[in-house]
């Protein structure tokens, strides 16, 4: 799975609460941004964000004033953060359930920052989809299929109906896991010595 | 006050609304864009948008395959449209209160699609900032309260 890390954006501009929504204007512009990461103003103070979602929401549809207006006014603080080792699908699932469409990717300090653009530009999900709690998905089959075998009987059709499914996930399951599974401690010995004779394949 | 014709994009791609949703993602990537334009089945048929959000949050976000869904299952159809002659600042508020980010511009057919992005670059609201009184003088310019004495 893709990371957070692998589709971060790393130029990030950052600002000050106190600044003017006229002076975010003025930088997303010069810096072709579509958000500015809020300063914190000391170690313990959570990170903030001001996109231009919200400057146009909140100034330019009220015809306030934007130089007389302060990114604190408008800015979401605390926002939602995003661990750099975050996979795609979670970050795509996590942004659709708060209906966000970027957040800063932080450990320890400001990575980087990682958007809806970024997802559909440099995600995988168009090659590779992965459906996300398989695993659990799978879990739950298979106490089921136990559940209906026990209930119906070993030879029943509903219990082979039931054990059909939990292989049909468990099938999808290891077709997601293909691309990460590490060697067993026997494939990577002979992966080194292919000659020795434990590694040998007879083809009779 | 600026018009929606004055800072719409141009550069406008359709899709089909049964096309899949790769055949969508291959699209925005190549052009560039956030969003694409669902076409009229026909005269009558309003007009749909898909954006990169409907993709993420729909498709992405539950793992489905995109080249087996389609357009139509996630697009916003019918969409809310702007008329070219519209104030910037009406957009703006116009997306504000509907929650929406950007909108095909229409007037008998597609001129364009206007953004936040594009009010937030091309609009000058910084310089010109229009308070809701303003707004209602230029509109009204013989009312009582928007006469100017010398």
């Amino acid at each position: 799975m893709l990371t957070a890390r692998d589709i971060m954006i790393t130029n990030v501009a950052t600002i000050s609460g106190s600044a003017t929504v006229a002076e975010a204007v003025k930088t997303l512009k010069d810096k072709s941004l579509r958000a500015l990461i809020v300063d914190r103003r000391s170690e313990s103070d959570p990170y903030g964000i001001v996109t231009e979602t919200d400057i146009v929401y909140k100034v330019a549809a009220f015809g306030h004033d934007p130089k007389k207006m302060r990114i604190y006014e408008i800015m979401t603080k605390p926002c939602i953060v995003v661990n750099p080792d975050l996979g795609v699908e979670y970050i795509a699932r996590l942004f659709a359930n708060n209906r966000i469409r970027r957040a800063p990717v932080i450990e320890g300090k400001l990575l980087g920052i990682v958007s809806i653009s970024d997802i559909l530009n440099k995600g995988n999900f168009v090659e590779k989809p992965q459906q996300l709690y398989l695993e659990d998905r799978l879990d739950a089959a298979r106490e089921e299929a136990r559940a209906v075998c026990a209930a119906k009987g070993p030879t029943s059709p509903e219990c082979a109906a039931a054990w059909d499914e939990v292989e049909e996930l468990q099938a999808e399951a290891a077709h997601q896991r293909q691309e990460k599974k590490a060697l067993n401690s026997l494939e990577a010995f002979c992966a080194e010595n292919p000659d020795a004779e434990e590694c040998r394949i007879y083809e009779d | 006050m600026m018009q929606a014709q004055e800072i719409m994009t141009q550069n406008v791609v359709t899709i089909s609304g049964s096309a899949t949703v790769a055949e969508a993602v291959k699209t925005l990537k190549e052009e560039g864009l956030r969003a694409l334009i669902v076409e009229r089945r026909s005269d009558s048929d309003p007009y749909g948008v898909i954006t990169e959000t409907d993709i993420v949050y729909k498709v992405a976000a539950f793992g489905h395959d995109p080249k087996k869904m389609r357009v139509y299952e996630i697009m916003t159809k019918p969409c809310v449209i702007v008329n070219p002659n519209l104030g910037v600042e009406y957009v703006a508020r116009l997306f504000a209160n509907t929650g929406i980010r950007c909108a095909p511009v229409v007037k008998e057919k597609l001129l364009g699609v206007i953004s936040i992005n594009d009010i937030l670059n091309k609009s000058d609201f910084v310089e010109k900032p229009k308070s809701e009184f303003e707004l209602y003088c230029e509109e009204n310019p013989s009312a009582l309260e928007a006469r100017i004495y010398d």
